[in-house]
């Protein structure tokens, strides 16, 4: 067997606080037969600035090819003694460091005791640097634009901010117009502010201001696949037909006013628009589009009339095509927001006049089917509202959670009904209720309306009908329910489904995107290089949009820096293809998808870039065939092998 | 006298001066970011620790394959812990639950093995934890202390 590598052992006192339990001297004794005859040095306190000078000229002097220091806690000092290494020209993963100070000193009464232990995990030490490795940081280079799915508030805020540092975003949009949910709303809880004048200077930014030219706007566009990694993502995206030029169009409407063909207006809930329309009025951007299914050229009928009307030559474009594009980007944002569940238990569905949260936001809306009137669907106006919360949410049978806006929702719904319909009555039926914050709490105060506490949603049914009709509650007086609002519980919509699958994203028990943690990870996924802004994450309001936003941004522009390479901490999992059985257990174990099955060789194949060093998949490999830089079989074993000899 | 380990199937294990001849060997692994921090938080509180306890640190308690405990008890472990992030708390998301399954098998095999199962013990140490950790490995120690006795 060959002589073990030279090995320098820095023992630390700490200014006498580990000498005081331990004995340096006879630790050096005890260890003296150890076979990488290790040469000592006692230093006063070795993370001092120049005691680290002292120790490096010590290490280029000596030339010893490993380094063991006792010291302190690896949590505090580590990075500093790999530093030593890299100072003295040593490899820095050449290092162990034994916590003499936390774990052994400092809990060990008796010196005797203390000393023998602290040899013990010496001794450890010494058996496992000699199995360590050369490492190396790996540095690739990485892009700095970033891509943005969903342009509600939090995409819109993310893309942004990025633009303004100078990052170029793509912003992927499914809808013909950009701004989310709260566009199309009047106004917004708890302080009544007017949405669309509050998103307008927003959305104006993002399409005609400073920034905008860092912005490429993708809307009628849909993520069809993601290949990569951190820093290098490719995303495949088609981008529906909008029959429209956006270059010749300058958006007069006159189109939409003659087109004959119709079709439902989703946006509304509600009524019926033209084949070739806006959504509603004030959208951007400031271009209609055809909705080929209702348009009766697109269907082969002899229809022409926008083309007569309209002014401007070539504006209509109906040999538009779907297509298929490729964005590259070093990080995806995902913005891709909630939705309300829409469907309706059988108590309420099919009753005239029964709202969700969102067709009752359009109702109340100046450009909704009503013109903002609050009428019923016969034009009259309501005697009574009711309005449910917790219309299946904290419900098992349907949301198991709280769906977090309804109650601010709900008592600015019932306080915009009372300024629109003069001796309404409104009720607001809950099972719970909660205004967070100081602003809401000044909303829950100045509520007027009737409040009722009822036990299940499904125990509500409706009885009689028109301005009879009323809201029974198992146990309770009837609610006058002329007019019904159901707060359905907020759910991740299919957008957010998507991208959870596209990129294997884990999604929580209710569907939303799950973070890397709860509380201080909550917008960024455990797959690196993805974050989360607004309520792809779970139900949130305009001001978590905003400012998750602003958060996913700021971690895309600090993780991805111009100039900056992304440096690889060595310390991975590497797989040996020639001992990999492709058993594939390792693939399905990691939490972060690092590990990837190539099928060409039928190995595992493990991204560095990914990889966080974890071990698991170590652990786990029924062949042994993967190595966990830093803490390898042979690293620990030798180290066990120490601590019990 | 060599200093080095002989592998233990070549007959008893030669120390060197730095092992506490007859003395109680326990070793404990320990994730890094938990456990570890919860040890090193006893050692701020100053509160003891058994000092026949070897602490093995891990990132993640799932790096820890049954093997190598296997391996510890076979090279002369009186005693062997696990301790990991509490559940929903895993810096690496769900590797302490890869632990605790293997735990629990562990506990089955062991006793089949010949080994008292109660010389294995799996279990949490959160990062402010100190007290539980100064606690649980006394009574570890105790145990299997009593069980060689």
């Amino acid at each position: 067997m060959s002589a073990p590598p030279k090995t320098a052992v820095i023992l630390c006192t700490c200014s006498g606080i580990i000498s005081e339990r331990i004995n340096w001297t006879e630790v050096q004794a005890l260890l003296a037969g150890h076979p990488s005859k290790p040469q000592f040095l006692v230093d006063e306190l070795a993370c001092g600035v120049d005691n680290l000078d002292h120790l490096t000229e010590w290490l280029i002097r000596e030339k010893p090819a490993r380094v063991v220091v006792a010291a302190c806690s690896p949590r505090e000092h580590e990075t500093t003694f790999r530093q030593l290494l890299r100072a003295a020209g040593i490899n820095p993963w050449y290092l162990q460091l034994v916590n003499v100070r936390e774990q052994v000193a400092w809990v060990t009464e008796d010196p005797a005791a203390a000393t023998a232990k602290a040899a013990r995990l010496l001794h450890a030490a010494l058996n496992r640097v000699q199995r360590h490795e050369p490492l190396s940081e790996r540095s690739v280079p990485v892009r700095t634009d970033v891509a943005v799915i969903g342009s509600g508030p939090a995409g819109m805020q993310a893309a942004l901010t990025l633009a303004r540092a100078g990052r170029q975003v793509t912003l992927i949009e499914k809808e013909p117009v950009i701004g989310g949910l709260p566009v199309r709303f009047e106004e917004l809880f708890p302080n009544l502010e007017c949405g669309p004048c509050l998103l307008e200077p927003v959305m104006g930014e993002l399409l005609h201001g400073h920034a905008s030219a860092n912005v490429n706007l993708l809307t009628l566009a849909e993520v069809t696949g993601v290949t990569g990694s951190f820093g290098n993502w490719t995303l495949s995206v088609r981008r529906k037909p909008r029959y429209i030029n956006p270059d010749l169009c300058i958006g007069c409407m006159i189109c939409a006013e003659v087109c004959p063909g119709r079709r439902p207006n989703r946006w509304n809930g509600s009524g019926e628009i033209a084949a070739v329309a806006v959504p509603f009025a004030g959208t951007l951007p400031n271009l209609p589009h055809i909705d080929a299914a209702a348009c009766l050229r697109l269907n082969g009928e002899e229809c022409g009339v926008c083309l007569a009307e309209c002014p401007v030559e070539g504006s209509l474009y109906f040999a538009d095509q779907e297509r298929d594009c490729t964005i590259q980007a070093g990080a995806i944002i995902i913005a891709s927001g909630a939705v309300e569940k829409r469907e309706l238990p059988a108590a309420f569905a099919g009753s005239a006049d029964v709202h969700t949260a969102y067709t009752f936001e359009r109702l109340l809306a100046m450009n909704g089917p009503s013109g903002g009137e609050l009428v019923k669907a016969d034009g009259t106006v309501p005697k009574s509202l009711a309005i449910v919360q917790c219309a299946g949410s904290l419900d098992s049978s349907e949301a198991d959670y709280c769906s977090g806006v309804c109650c601010r929702a709900a008592a600015k719904y019932a306080h915009l009904a009372a300024g629109k319909a003069e001796g309404i009555s409104v009720t607001r039926l809950i099972r719970e209720q909660s205004f967070p914050g100081v602003d809401a709490g000044r909303q829950f105060h100045q509520d007027h309306s009737t409040v009722v506490r009822y036990g299940a949603f499904a125990d509500l049914s409706v009885t009689g009908s028109d301005a009879g009709r009323e809201i029974a509650i198992s146990g309770g007086a009837p609610v006058p329910a002329d007019m019904i609002v159901l707060c359905r519980p907020v759910i991740p919509g299919d957008g957010t489904a998507a991208c959870a699958a596209l990129l294997e994203l884990d999604r929580d028990e209710a569907g939303f995107i799950a973070p890397l943690h709860s509380l201080s990870g909550s917008c960024e996924a455990a797959l690196k290089g993805i974050y989360l802004a607004g309520s792809c994450r779970g139900p949130g309001d305009i001001r978590d949009a905003f400012a998750t936003g602003t958060a996913a941004a700021g971690l895309a522009l600090s993780d991805l820096v111009v100039g900056r390479d992304l440096v690889i901490d060595p310390q991975v999992a590497v797989v040996d293809a020639a001992t990999c059985a492709g058993c594939k257990t390792c693939v399905q174990l990691c939490p972060y998808k690092a590990i990837s099955w190539n099928a060409t060789d039928k190995v595992a194949e493990i991204s560095d870039m990914l990889c966080r060093g974890c071990g698991v998949c170590v652990a786990a490999c029924p062949s042994g065939a993967i190595t966990g830089r830093g803490f390898s079989r042979e690293m620990l074993r030798a180290e066990l092998e120490g601590v019990l000899s | 006298m060599s200093c080095q380990t002989l592998p233990s199937e070549q007959g008893a294990a030669t120390t060197c001066g730095a092992a506490t001849a007859g003395s109680l060997k326990v070793v404990a692994f320990l994730c890094n970011w938990c456990s570890y921090a919860g040890a090193d938080k006893a050692g701020s509180n100053q509160l003891p620790v058994p000092p026949e306890l070897s602490v093995i640190r891990v990132m993640c308690s799932g790096r820890v394959e049954p093997p190598l405990i296997l391996e510890a008890f076979r090279s002369g472990a009186d005693g062997v812990m696990v301790l990991a992030c509490h559940p929903g708390d895993c810096h690496y998301k769900e590797g302490n639950l890869r632990a605790f399954c293997r735990a629990e098998l562990l506990q089955q095999l062991v006793p089949q093995l010949g080994i008292d199962p109660a010389r294995f013990r799996f279990d949490y140490v959160s990062a402010a934890e100190a007290e539980k950790f100064s606690r649980i490995t006394h009574e570890f120690v105790e145990q299997v202390r009593l069980i060689k006795i």
